[in-house]
């Protein structure tokens, strides 16, 4: 139990709080602006992973390369279920509840059919560099997840700069912020919730392919980490995307430092317990407005 | 009001017949894969009408009512391999257990509403989990196993069906009952307005209180008797999460305002579920089950049976009339 290794294990910790943090950011916007509590949205990551996995083993395309693609096929889909399930719901008397539940569906569906076609083993995404390691002195950062949280943060940043720098963005802003107000202004609301909607599943997919770098995947692994998602939006705050990625970052060092310490299981109960007790406290989130 | 009398009488005469039929089904020496198939769907509709004290009555939708069940199954199970006593005598005991965990974390938990309250509950089925994967004295990630009954498989079926068919019949009367009382009343009033209610005199947490801790006392005795039933528990097999989903749309499916609902959709679903699982595949089975839960909440968010009468006396029925 050296220095270098407490060291490692929270500069690990904070990479994969990085992820985290995009993988939750795109649930807290729809959210936050739409009051849709989007269950499915971590299947999706899952889904995300297996298309970058087989384009991998099948084509040999780097991960890195076909992010683009996969950003593309998940806004196509995302803008699928907005169609099919998220408009019909948002007539809803409590949007956020009917919302829950039917993408509870959602998520069933596209998990099982997952592991129907795909089988349920568990996969990993293996790129030649994934494997190896920088060497600062004495400190090692392994670049699996050095290369995802790279990818996470191009993926906030990006996402912060077209909610604040673009028209669609800001209309997304301004429908959250007084939905009648920015109807009067003009602003298409379908047009601006399936953008959303369809962003918050592509960033889904990015985060999917991180996720997939560092640790194995099969369908069914998409309720854990839809726990990790609740877990990052509830302490960030819901709707915030600094606020998201500030509590991935902590979340991330939290998970270093105590599985420097503890035996991995344990880490998720004492995280999950610790989302209770937040949930219980503070629901509006340690880092809300 | 003869006429009342006499309609009362025939609905009492139907039930005790249909009740009597389903007692002596056994009798006639089916095999033994139809009474697996209705022990099944009685445990269901058991555990709809539990859940449905409060996913249905006052709109706070549980996915925690697998850790009361399991709670049972584990208590049952703890108390047979340790010393060796009969599940069926200590399953009161598995649903004193799961009361005592859900007054326990209801305390807390209650204060949260809609979402906040679904995934709190789902969180402690999921914390619960994990703990029992790596807690050695309940069997951690090997499970624990129960001594079979002395007896042929077939009167061990027999018994188990006669068991879960009371357990379901009682746990049904009692939920109507209290769904006809002041006490349900006014876990209804709560999900229509619960500000309102409280503004009324209702007193609104200990009414919540006393029908979650219900509710969890009826999953521990379901969970207790269903350990016993598969011989066997593990944190996988009792803590699914599946089936939690598949209670919540057992009772939307039939619509979750009556106790006729959970009764009807769990009858139906939990069959057509298992005729699926069995012939073609589980996957495939949960396919069609997410879909399903989709469709209902869209288009029949009060039930089929709400929507199907609609249909016949052409009243529009507006999208998303209840909470969902």
């Amino acid at each position: 139990m050296t220095l270098s290794y407490i060291i490692e294990s929270i500069i690990s910790g904070i990479l994969l709080g990085g992820i985290y943090a995009i993988l939750s950011v795109g649930f807290g916007l729809t959210w936050g602006t739409m009051k849709v509590l989007n269950i499915s949205h971590s299947v999706f990551a899952v889904l995300g992973a297996f298309v970058s996995y087989w384009l991998f083993v099948k084509l040999k395309v780097d991960p890195i390369l076909s992010l683009p693609l996969i950003v593309i096929i998940l806004f196509s889909s995302g803008a699928i279920i907005y169609k099919l399930v998220i408009r019909p719901v948002q007539r809803a008397k409590d949007v956020i509840m009917a919302s829950m539940v039917a993408t509870f569906g959602v998520a069933i569906v596209v998990e099982n059919v997952m592991s129907y076609f795909w089988r349920p083993d568990p996969r990993i995404l293996k790129p030649a560099y994934a494997s190896s390691s920088i060497f600062l002195g004495e400190i090692s950062i392994s670049q699996g997840p050095l290369i995802g949280f790279i990818m996470a943060i191009c993926a906030i940043s990006l996402l912060y700069w077209f909610l604040n720098h673009t028209y669609i963005g800001k209309g997304v802003q301004a429908t959250w912020q007084n939905p009648i107000g920015a109807a009067l202004v003009g602003i298409n609301q379908e047009r601006v919730s399936l953008i959303t909607f369809g962003l918050s599943i592509a960033s889904a997919g990015a985060a999917g392919v991180a996720m997939a770098l560092i640790y194995a995947f099969y369908p069914s692994v998409q309720s854990i980490w839809t726990l990790f998602v609740f877990l990052v939006t509830i302490v960030g705050g819901v709707g915030s995307v600094i606020g998201t990625g500030l509590a991935g970052l902590l979340i991330g060092s939290i998970i270093g430092i105590c599985a420097a310490f503890l035996p991995f299981v344990w880490v998720n109960v004492l995280l999950f317990a610790l989302l209770l007790v937040i949930l219980l406290f503070k629901p509006e989130g340690l880092f809300g407005n | 009001m003869r006429d009342k009398t006499n309609g009362r009488y025939m609905k009492y005469g139907l039930f005790l017949i249909v009740m009597f039929m389903l007692f002596v089904f056994p009798v006639l020496k089916p095999p033994l894969f139809f009474l697996s198939l209705l022990f099944t769907a009685y445990m269901y509709v058991a555990l709809a009408e539990s859940w449905n004290l409060m996913g249905g009555y006052t709109g706070y939708i549980s996915l925690g009512h697998i850790a009361f069940f399991s709670t049972g199954a584990y208590t049952t199970a703890v108390f047979m391999n340790r010393f060796g006593v009969s599940p069926f005598a200590t399953a009161l005991l598995g649903g004193f257990f799961a009361a005592v965990l859900a007054a326990l974390v209801g305390y807390p938990v209650l204060r949260l509403k809609g979402a906040y309250f679904t995934i709190s509950s789902l969180l402690l089925a999921v914390v619960m989990q994990l703990i029992f994967m790596n807690w050695d004295f309940v069997g951690s990630s090997v499970g624990l196993w129960y001594k079979l009954l002395p007896v042929s498989i077939e009167i061990n079926r027999m018994i188990f069906y006669e068991v879960m068919l009371f357990l379901a019949t009682a746990i049904t009367l009692i939920v109507r009952w209290v769904e006809k009382s002041k006490f349900g009343a006014g876990l209804i009033a709560i999900r229509e307005d619960e500000d309102v209610a409280k503004t009324m005199g209702i007193n609104s947490p200990w009414l919540k209180m006393k029908a979650f801790i219900l509710g969890a006392f009826f999953a521990g005795v379901i969970g207790g008797v269903y350990g016993y039933y598969i011989a066997y528990v593990h944190p996988e097999v009792t803590f699914n999460i599946n089936t939690s989903l598949l209670i919540l749309l057992m009772s939307f499916f039939g619509g979750c305002r009556t106790w006729v609902g959970p009764l009807f959709g769990a009858i139906v679903l939990s069959l057509v579920n298992q005729l699926i699982v069995t012939f073609i595949g589980a996957e495939i089975s949960r396919i069609l089950y997410g879909m399903l839960l989709v469709v209902v909440i869209i288009f029949m968010p009060d039930g089929v049976i709400h929507y199907i009468r609609g249909l016949f006396v052409h009243r529009k029925i507006r999208h998303g009339d209840s909470i969902l």
